[in-house]
């Protein structure tokens, strides 16, 4: 049967994302992502609160669970890739769509696919308690700031999801995976904060950082926006690239 | 004792658990091994006000290892396998061999124990001595009493990621949500800021077992009894729902 390759892409996507909407985890995570990140924004809130009046960005601290809150999406992007290979589903999918490099693309094109609209809602909400919270003590924020602010938060937590995903598909397993990367995401990167200053603004998840925080006067921006967009998006691209390489090459 | 013995050589034959092992053993003396370089400085200075947990921040960190111990040997269980070799669950096969629910987990809750000990006591003998040699004269006075803190929270530290994951069968949730609360910057920390009630957790409380910082809360020994009781309602719970629901649903 032949089919022209631009209908190919559509199906196997279409395919991909199917799988992804129909995990049941998938919407569990992002559930329990939501609701966390919600308890995490009143909790930061409360503290802001009762801080010096008139001193506090809502945008800062609406978004600062962000820490918390990228967990969640390094879940989602782990589960998408693993669940694969629990109970070899990923032989039926090898039978169907026997082109492999194109396959694993596709998963991470439909994951990106279902992981935008799902980070922004939940960043917005965060800044969105600060705002309601604390609109009066604040000091006044402008729409443009926050587009831009939330527009970084989102790529940041896509960004994060395709890497996770990537690791997950290198592993193939989700334990090994979920520890290697929060461990690197809360032990291991905060830890070198302090012990080597020098190299840790090129991790992908320091670079990330500077995607979404407001630039602010006490501390110094070591990398513009743009420039942490584009080692995290180096990153993440290194590691799908090596995964999908891997994935053409190894037994199934 | 039989039952002890099989879960024992189950859990060592578990691939990841070498990860556990690693992470466990190791861990804490590379974060203390540079934790002691970066604060070697204001040591000798004399200006170091964390000089007192400089070693013990390892310990306190290294429980990672455990953590996924005790989720390992719940969770291994009940992975499905493949439909190609039947689509079987291990735990089936376990309770059909062992058929009181309760023994079963006492013996699962025991090895996960002996082997947390065993590991505990692995850390602390690299740690202290990775910390002896990088700081030398400088180094904190390692304590028997703080030591047996250090093992203690370990042990309740695996024996809560088990009670978790025997009742959510998944290795997931435990594993984020612990992994997470042990880290640099725990959510219990935060809470603690936000309300006094925080101290009464169980990592916060238990920390407080061998971590004596500015903003310790209990004593030792009452930190220890707050953990404890914590893991200790945490087992009726996951034994009572263990022996109450059908074995994989």
């Amino acid at each position: 049967m032949s089919v022209s390759s631009s209908r190919k892409i559509t199906l196997i996507l279409g395919a991909e994302l199917e799988k992804l909407v129909t995990l049941p985890l998938v919407w569990l995570t992002l559930m329990g992502t939501f609701i966390l990140n919600l308890v995490l924004a009143a909790a930061f809130t409360s503290a802001g609160l009762q801080g010096a009046a008139g001193t506090q960005s809502i945008l800062k601290i609406g978004l600062a669970s962000m820490g918390y809150l990228q967990a969640g999406f390094i879940i989602l992007g782990i589960l998408a890739t693993c669940s694969e290979y629990t109970g070899g589903q990923i032989r039926t999918t090898l039978t169907t769509i026997p082109w492999r490099g194109f396959q694993l693309f596709t998963k991470h094109l439909a994951l990106a696919i279902v992981t935008i609209p799902m980070a922004f809602i939940i960043a917005a909400s965060g800044v969105l308690y600060a705002f309601i919270m604390m609109k009066d003590t604040a000091l006044v924020i402008e729409i443009d700031a926050m587009i831009k602010t939330l527009v970084g938060a989102t790529s940041y937590l896509t960004l994060t999801t395709l890497l996770s995903a990537a690791i997950g598909a290198l592993l193939r397993r989700t334990t090994p995976a979920l520890v290697v990367l929060l461990g690197h995401y809360f032990i291991v990167s905060p830890l070198l904060k302090d012990f080597l200053p020098s190299i840790k603004n090129y991790f992908p998840d320091t670079a990330g950082y500077y995607m979404f925080m407001p630039p602010s006067s006490d501390e110094i921006n070591v990398l513009t926006p743009m420039q942490g967009t584009g080692v995290s998006m180096l990153w993440t691209l290194i590691i799908i690239t090596v995964a999908i390489v891997f994935f053409r090459k190894r037994d199934a | 004792m039989r039952a002890f013995n099989a879960e024992l050589s189950k859990l060592f034959s578990l691939p990841s658990i070498w990860l556990a092992f690693l992470i466990g053993a190791f861990a804490p003396a590379v974060i203390a091994a540079l934790d002691s370089t970066a604060q070697k400085e204001k040591i000798i200075a004399g200006v170091s006000t964390r000089l007192s947990e400089v070693g013990y921040i390892g310990l306190g960190l290294g429980v990672q290892g455990v953590i996924i111990l005790g989720v390992l040997a719940v969770s291994s269980e009940y992975l499905t396998e493949s439909s190609e070799s039947g689509g079987g669950n291990q735990i089936t096969t376990s309770l059909t061999v062992v058929s009181s629910r309760f023994h079963f987990l006492l013996a699962k809750a025991s090895a996960v124990t002996v082997i947390s000990i065993l590991l505990s006591v692995v850390a602390i003998l690299t740690t202290v001595s990775a910390t002896n040699l990088i700081l030398g004269e400088y180094a904190p006075a390692f304590e028997a009493s703080r030591l047996i803190g250090a093992v203690c929270y370990w042990i309740f530290t695996a024996l809560l990621a088990f009670g978790i994951t025997v009742l959510t069968k998944n290795g997931i949730i435990p594993l984020a949500v612990l992994i997470i609360n042990s880290s640099v910057v725990t959510v219990s920390y935060l809470l603690a800021k936000v309300t006094k009630l925080a101290f009464y957790l169980p990592d916060k409380a238990g920390v407080d077992m061998f971590m004596f910082t500015s903003d310790s809360f209990h004593t030792p020994f009452k930190g220890g009894l707050i953990m404890f009781a914590w893991v200790a309602v945490l087992f009726i719970v996951a034994a009572i729902v263990f022996h109450r629901r059908d074995v994989t649903s």
